[in-house]
């Protein structure tokens, strides 16, 4: 595709990770490192005593008596004699004693020994992290300190993406990928929620193209069941690669078989959008911006040709959602990323979702191309909704329209 | 003119947190020090007049060997103990004159500790004179001795 199909970011690095807290968390990696340099120092202290006492240990047997100066508190000695050589007094801990002989002492300590090795080793393997940590992060403020930049560009393949991102900068991007993974976690379950809004809201439609609103409640009910078991499934799907570009392709199919034109448009979209990208996306508060602006316009425009204004509510959030693909245009492309990720999820979830249903709502769409088309599809939707046992999966693709 | 103030506030401010107090702190450090070291002789006393007094004259003690591994050791004569003097010296005395000079070392212990309390003393006046200083500058109506500390 030609550059209309790319969108990209361009973040700068210092914006992301500022100078000064890169700085300072580099700071603290190194006292942490000094801490466990001081522990380390200790155990090898202990290591070390521990050695010479086991050879002392085992010299003095070889004698009956030994000649020493006996100390009497920290300040005074008394000249003595070591007695009973081969009898040794050892604390084990708690105030516990053993006496025992040469051999046995000597094969305490030794195991003794073997523990503080152990400990040594832990404690190395803990220093080589915070050093990996240590390094990575004054990678991170020297680049900052220069000014690189930080490049996604989204394509259809999905294998473009992060295009130009300088090396080390895949060091961050586990544990960039990560927050945004657990961002991405939480977000999936309102996208997930306002998915399932949606599908209730098309229900909604359906029934009353096809019906009285008493149709209406009762899909709404199913669907409300449907859609709470199904967000699970929405957020593994959402999340699964590859499965759903090939389940939104077949709906996709369906859809044009259903005389839904825009599902090109929706399918190439949903192609271009990475689970990654979806993953990564951070603009979730822009997107509820978004959502309050246009909440009303919406509500009159896609709600009153079906006559579902009596619940304001749950139409509201679906067409937050369908706010926010319509405005995502206008967004910043991250924000894209948040659409199509509905989209997907929207998707998995229509598959558990009866065929009857169609969708009837309005489709928002990213790309500033598919935004006439969207609006064409939007009435077309409307009128020919009632008509076509849409799979579930077409509907949100329509949407993404 | 109040910029001056504040400039002169933050200097006396400044000098009681990097002078003053790490100099008090470090004399309490070294007062602590010959308290223990005063407790050590006062110990080594108090065995000496208990063996005396029981006549002992041979002892059996366990011998600390290092990491608490203690073995057992006789002292058939004790009629001489050899008694730290400092400066890594060791002086065979008996008992009469170990106990003498454990008490001469007492004095000079608590001489050095008298002159460390002076010290403390007179770091924490300097102290609260620096505050006084700080209070009259931004002109904070006096407080009485009910304050308590003022650092």
């Amino acid at each position: 595709m030609g550059k209309s199909q790319v969108k990209g970011t361009v973040t700068s690095l210092s914006s992301m990770f500022p100078a000064e807290e890169v700085q300072k968390a580099a700071k603290m990696v190194e006292d942490k490192l000094s801490d466990k340099q001081n522990e380390m120092n200790q155990l090898k202290e202990f290591i070390a005593n521990n050695t010479s006492l086991i050879n002392l240990v085992q010299k003095l047997p070889d004698e009956l008596h030994h000649d020493i100066m006996v100390p009497f508190g920290k300040a005074a000695f008394f000249p003595g004699r070591l007695i009973h050589t081969n009898e040794f007094l050892v604390l084990l801990g708690e105030s516990y004693y053993t006496e025992r002989t040469a051999k046995q002492t000597v094969e305490i300590l030794k195991r003794r020994g073997k523990s503080l090795e152990s400990k040594v080793n832990t404690l190395k393997a803990v220093m080589q992290d915070l050093k990996a940590e240590a390094s990575f992060f004054d990678s991170t403020a020297s680049e900052a300190a220069e000014g690189l930049v930080e490049i996604r560009e989204y394509e259809e393949d999905n294998s473009t993406e992060r295009a130009s991102q300088s090396g080390s900068l895949e060091l961050e991007t586990p544990s960039v990928a990560e927050a945004d993974n657990k961002m991405g976690a939480s977000e999936d379950d309102e996208y997930a929620r306002i998915m399932s809004r949606l599908e209730e809201l098309e229900k909604e439609e359906l029934a009353a193209e096809d019906n009285e609103e008493n149709l209406e409640d009762e899909d709404e009910d199913a669907n409300a069941v449907e859609s709470d078991g199904n967000e699970d499934e929405l957020i593994k799907a959402a999340e699964g690669d590859g499965d759903e570009d090939e389940w939104t392709k077949a709906a996709f199919h369906r859809k044009k078989d259903e005389c839904y034109s825009y599902l090109d448009h929706g399918q190439r979209y949903s192609e271009s959008q990475s689970r990654k990208q979806l993953q990564q996306f951070n603009g979730k508060e822009p997107i509820e911006e978004m959502s309050n602006k246009y909440k009303h316009q919406d509500l009159t425009n896609q709600f009153a040709s079906t006559g579902l204004t009596e619940e304001p509510v749950t139409k509201g959030e679906i067409s937050h959602g369908r706010i926010i693909q319509q405005d995502t245009k206008s967004l910043s492309p991250s924000i894209n990323a948040s659409a199509p990720f509905e989209k997907k999820s929207v998707q998995a979830s229509k598959s558990e979702f009866d065929s009857s249903k169609a969708f009837t709502g309005s489709i928002v769409e990213h790309t500033q191309n598919l935004d006439k088309s969207s609006v064409g599809t939007n009435m077309t939707s409307l009128q020919s909704s009632g008509s076509q046992p849409s799979k579930p999966v077409s509907r949100f693709k329509m949407q993404r329209k | 003119m109040d910029s001056l103030r504040q400039e002169k506030v933050q200097k006396f401010e400044e000098f009681v947190d990097r002078r003053l107090k790490p100099d008090l702190v470090h004399a309490i450090a070294e007062r602590d020090k010959i308290f223990d070291q005063q407790k050590i002789f006062s110990d080594l006393r108090k065995n000496i007049e208990n063996l005396e007094k029981n006549s002992v004259t041979s002892l059996r003690t366990l011998v600390n060997l290092g990491s608490e591994v203690y073995m057992q050791a006789e002292v058939p004569d004790t009629q001489h103990i050899f008694v730290d003097v400092g400066l890594g010296f060791h002086v065979e005395f008996t008992w009469s004159e170990a106990l003498k000079f454990i008490s001469l070392r007492k004095e000079k212990l608590e001489r050095q500790i008298e002159e460390y309390t002076r010290l403390i003393a007179s770091i924490k006046a300097q102290i609260k004179l620096v505050c006084e200083g700080i209070r009259e500058l931004l002109q904070i109506p006096e407080e009485k001795t009910v304050e308590g500390r003022v650092f």
